[in-house]
């Protein structure tokens, strides 16, 4: 897993665990990057892979993957999944509002004048040709296949 | 050794130079050699609010081009022994000094006082990095706007990516009622998305605009809740601990269903 705090400095991928890798192949991706503070209005991570964050993507703030991006916080600015156009491509936060989603080539914003304020984290991913939301639930049904 | 504190915002007319005023003067009221300094070059406005303006005969251009002594462009107060003023250059523009120069100015007055308050222009642009250049600790300042509190959460990024981390907040111009009702952001809301530490909150009072108006500072007015409130700032800014005045609120919060808009 590659490393980012504070600026964009990344480690090579580490070699640990390679004999799990084979074993689950199609469910692991180690093509992902770590982002370890908020971003904030007017701050942006562009990144070939995955992009987890621990923290919050403020409103102003722009998050483009070519895989998935989980964001361990509030994602109120626009996050861009799939960005080469994978459809697979899921983004997942703790508390999802954001100014707008885009995964692969489709670009959705919430209903205006509603204000979300959801308790429990959420996943958008395409289906059935739309972008849809629901509730993120661990154990059930696998969630959206790594790219 | 004295502190060095930029006040700064990113939003324009947001209270940057009425705050830097008010604890200026409220740290000098309570003893403290201070020293103001106005960045805002070519929109001096800090001189005119302390009622100094007519006390100017050098200016920060003049110092740090060497046209004359630190001593010399320090403007007495009027009324406050402690309290001094480096005004802005009025013909001038934001180039006319460099972040450099400022680091300079602001370690000559760190030995001499001990605030050295910096209030900082609108904007992300080299105005801005002069002013932030010396400063030590940074205190934002926004109105209970969205794009007021958008573009403080863009210069708390600017400020942690030169080491000015955990600035703290001040949220100007509230009014209790209208955040009872829901039409105005609630500090809560504000501190959500910002994540730093609040150091005060100022209501909206027309007695800002009064004492601005004759030059004096409303944090030395006993009577009004925008001093009382200035005057917890400055007592938390000197270590103190103040409870923040907190506006009681009952927003009914409903859940709703969510749904997306397709835009393409
Ligand atoms: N709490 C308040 N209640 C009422 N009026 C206020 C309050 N705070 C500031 N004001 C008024 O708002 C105006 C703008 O304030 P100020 O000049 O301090 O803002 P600023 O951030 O320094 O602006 P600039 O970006 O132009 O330098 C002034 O006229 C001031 O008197
Ligand atoms: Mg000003």
């Amino acid at each position: 897993m590659a490393y980012l705090k504070g600026g964009i400095h990344q480690n090579t991928l580490s070699g640990s665990g390679q004999g799990t890798l084979s074993d689950y192949e199609d469910m692991v991706d180690e093509n992902t990057i770590l982002v370890q503070r908020t971003l904030r209005s007017g701050q942006s991570i562009r990144y070939g892979g995955n992009v987890v964050i621990l923290g919050d993507v403020n409103p102003g703030a722009e998050v483009t993957a070519t895989g998935n991006i989980i964001v361990m916080g509030a994602l109120r600015g626009v996050v861009h999944a799939g960005a080469n156009g994978d459809e697979k491509a899921v983004i997942m936060a703790f508390r999802l509002q954001p100014t707008q989603l885009r995964i692969a080539n489709h670009i959705t914003r919430p209903p205006d004048n509603e204000k979300v304020d959801p308790e429990l984290p959420e996943l958008a991913r395409i289906r059935d040709g739309v972008v849809t939301i629901e509730a993120f639930q661990t154990g059930g049904e696998r969630q959206g296949k790594p790219v | 050794m004295g502190e060095i504190i930029v006040i700064t915002s990113g939003k324009g007319g947001v209270g940057k130079t009425t705050t830097t005023a008010n604890i200026g003067t409220g740290l000098a009221a309570m003893g403290h050699k201070v020293a103001l300094v106005d960045t805002d070059i070519g929109l001096r406005n800090l001189d005119v609010v302390l009622g100094l303006e007519n006390r100017i005969v050098y200016d920060l251009v003049d110092v740090t081009s060497g046209n004359c002594r630190l001593r010399q462009a320090l403007i007495r107060d009027k009324k406050l022994e402690g309290l001094h003023l480096l005004p802005a250059a009025q013909t001038k523009d934001k180039t006319a000094i460099n972040p450099e120069q400022m680091r300079q100015l602001c370690s000559d007055l760190k030995k001499e006082f001990d605030y050295i308050i910096i209030d900082c222009p609108a904007g992300i642009e080299q105005g801005f990095r002069n002013a932030i250049a010396g400063a030590e600790k940074a205190i934002v300042v926004t109105t209970p706007e969205v794009s007021a509190v958008r573009d403080a959460d863009r210069i708390i990024g600017l400020l942690e990516a030169v080491e000015l981390r955990e600035p703290k907040l001040i949220i100007n111009r509230i009014r209790p009622k209208m955040v009872r009702q829901g039409d105005m952001m609630s500090i809560e809301d504000i501190i959500d998305i910002l994540a730093v530490d609040l150091l005060g909150v100022i209501p909206e009072d027309e007695m800002i605009v009064i004492t601005t108006n004759r030059g004096e500072s409303v944090v030395l007015d006993q009577n009004s809740r925008s001093g009382q409130a200035y005057r917890n700032i400055v007592r938390r800014l000197t270590g103190e601990e103040v409870p923040v005045l907190n506006f009681d609120e009952n927003e009914g919060f409903f859940k709703k269903l969510k749904k997306m808009i397709g835009i393409k």
